[in-house]
């Protein structure tokens, strides 16, 4: 399956972005990384022009929490996305929260997974189970 | 009139700039005080100058640093600059800094001494009469540089490769080696003033398991373009990495290498000097034991014989430190390097042996690149993946290197990407490494290979 993947925002903290990279290859995805300080639109763009599955946007600086409210009009510009897997993950606030009013926030801004503060691989455990799920 | 002065006229005319004098501030090199150029102090010290961080956005806070700075029997005082000004935004950084002014918040990350100015900030560097570095992360440092020197600053950190690759995501890095070589130019004319202008490399890159035959080539190389148009003095520099020993053999190497290259290029009467950081990755967050990575970092400086050392603070942590703190990690630091006598001078032969040859072919495949100028060269080599930075987030960087770090902690690649490690040297290196892992396992290692220290 194809990944776009990516950092929002001005957010340049790239070290979990390679990680995140080297870790669905290893899965056996098929990776486009936009790196960090990557735009919402940029992610959209690349999900069409590389015909991908799953999105998958990160944020360590939690300026996602500004980006994930723009999601659904956006992505109601673009056709056939209905489709598309989204998931985010990171730290997805800025300042402290509990992981029980973020998830719900970001579920209703369109997103599919939401993984606050969750370790990297039981967050691409959690994808697994979620493709598995839906192809079922 | 020269090019490159009909370039500085247009640089320099820039709205946010009072009016510069040319012959006033080339008069005022020529006649300054032997004690703010810190060539004049490599030359003449015999102890390891100790260096801290810091800039505040108004003067009366900068100001009141340097006094405590004094106090802790400062060496070299920094000057740390804002990151509207390194991006050369001088409008957001003249409103944060009325701001901060107005009300007494810091609203700024560092000194904006464009908005400043020359004349105001040279009031402050000739009384406190100590050498000042410049430290940035500008790509387009032409005015700031201009303004630095004209304000009695003549240490000069940077370089088109480490102000660009750690920090940029798209930046275009042909544009960053021209601005820089007017950089050079400029530290290379006033140097023919006084004492030299020195001009330090930053080393430490992404400060992310950046293996050092990555750190040394780019050391190198920036040295020589800086050579190469004329600069005098300077300071090869990188940052602790995890182990004593990798840490010996990679000053050894640095050292070494430094001087054999600068004579190939015909400049061998340039003064070449190494620069220790204290940990430059992730701190842990009790002070205490942030305190102790900060001794041994001094320690592993003066085994490797630094000739300049820059110190971190125990709220390194908790974000940007008190004059306080990072005036006590200057006496601290001063403290230990006065204990610290009758060390030995050890080090590791093969290591250094397969360092020396790791360095050398990648510099090897630089020179042998078709293009015409050294600067063409390198951007080509970065470009085709030659030479490629570990968690670098610039579009032209590679990422197919892979390092982690052995039993002992020294950094090794385990996947060279395009850069021409020689085999024997690769081998030696996975031969360190426990490699019968799965990806997933070695990349839990990556992440706690990172944040050794916390």
């Amino acid at each position: 399956m194809k990944v776009v993947t990516g950092v929002i925002g001005n957010d340049i903290h790239v070290v979990a972005n390679r990680l995140i990279d080297l870790s669905l290859k290893a899965r056996g995805y098929e990776v486009f990384n936009l790196g960090v300080n990557t735009y919402l639109e940029e992610f959209f763009d690349a999900v069409i022009e590389t015909d991908a599955d799953i999105l998958l946007i990160s944020s360590l600086n939690g300026e996602a929490e500004g980006w994930g409210r723009e999601v659904k009009a956006l992505k109601a510009e673009y056709k056939g996305l209905d489709k598309l897997i989204m998931m985010i993950g990171g730290n997805l606030t800025v300042g402290a929260g509990k992981a029980e009013d973020i998830i719900p926030k970001y579920k209703s801004y369109g997103f599919d997974l939401v993984c606050h503060q969750i370790d990297l691989n039981t967050g691409l455990d959690m994808l697994a189970d979620y493709i598995k799920e839906k192809s079922a | 009139m020269s090019l490159l002065q009909e370039e500085r006229e247009i640089i320099l005319g820039n709205q946010y700039v009072e009016a510069f004098d040319f012959a006033e501030v080339e008069d005022f090199v020529k006649n300054a005080n032997k004690e703010l150029f810190i060539s004049h102090h490599f030359k003449h010290s015999n102890k390891m100058l100790v260096q801290p961080r810091g800039g505040f956005p108004t003067y009366k806070k900068q100001f009141a640093l340097y006094e405590f700075f004094v106090n802790a029997n400062v060496d070299v005082l920094p000057l740390t600059i804002d990151s509207n000004t390194r991006l050369n935004d001088y409008k957001t950084a003249a409103r944060m800094l009325r701001l901060s002014e107005e009300n007494d918040v810091d609203m700024l990350n560092g000194y904006p001494l464009v908005n400043h100015g020359y004349r105001t900030t040279r009031n402050m560097i000739t009384h406190f009469n100590k050498p000042v570095s410049l430290r940035h992360g500008t790509p387009d440092a032409r005015l700031l540089i201009e303004q630095a020197i004209a304000s009695g600053i003549f240490d000069i950190e940077g370089g088109p490769i480490t102000y660009l690759l750690p920090y940029s995501k798209n930046f275009p890095l042909d544009k960053a080696f021209l601005y820089w070589k007017y950089v050079e130019r400029v530290c290379a004319n006033y140097s023919q003033l006084n004492e030299p202008i020195n001009r330090e490399s930053f080393g430490p890159l992404t400060a992310t398991l950046v293996p050092p035959a990555i750190t040394i080539v780019i050391q190198l190389l920036e040295m020589l373009l800086s050579l190469e148009e004329g600069v005098k003095s300077f300071s090869v520099s990188f940052a602790q990495q995890g182990s004593m020993m990798q840490d010996i053999v990679t000053g050894h190497v640095l050292k070494k290498l430094a001087r054999h290259y600068a004579e190939e290029i015909g400049c061998g009467d340039a003064s070449i000097h190494l620069v220790y950081h204290q940990w430059m990755g992730a701190f842990p967050m009790d002070p205490n034991y942030a305190e102790q990575l900060i001794s041994i970092a001094t320690v592993i400086a003066s085994m490797v014989r630094a000739d300049k050392i820059i110190t971190k603070t125990n709220q390194e942590a908790a974000g940007i430190p008190t004059k306080e703190a990072n005036s006590e990690t200057v006496a601290n630091t001063q403290y230990s390097l006065r204990i610290l006598n009758g060390l030995p001078d050890i080090t590791d032969e093969q290591e250094e042996e397969i360092l020396t040859a790791e360095v050398m072919a990648i510099m090897e495949a630089v020179f042998n690149d078709p293009a015409d100028t050294l600067w063409r060269k390198v951007f080509n080599c970065i470009k085709s993946g030659i030479i490629d930075v570990p968690f670098s987030p610039h579009i032209i960087n590679h990422n197919q290197m892979i390092t982690i770090r052995d039993d002992n902690k020294n950094i090794r690649i385990i996947k060279r990407g395009k850069v021409p490690i020689p085999d024997h040297c690769f081998d030696y290196e996975k031969a360190q490494c426990d490699l019968s892992k799965d990806t997933t396992s070695i990349v839990n290692d990556i992440i706690h290979d990172i944040g050794i220290m916390q």
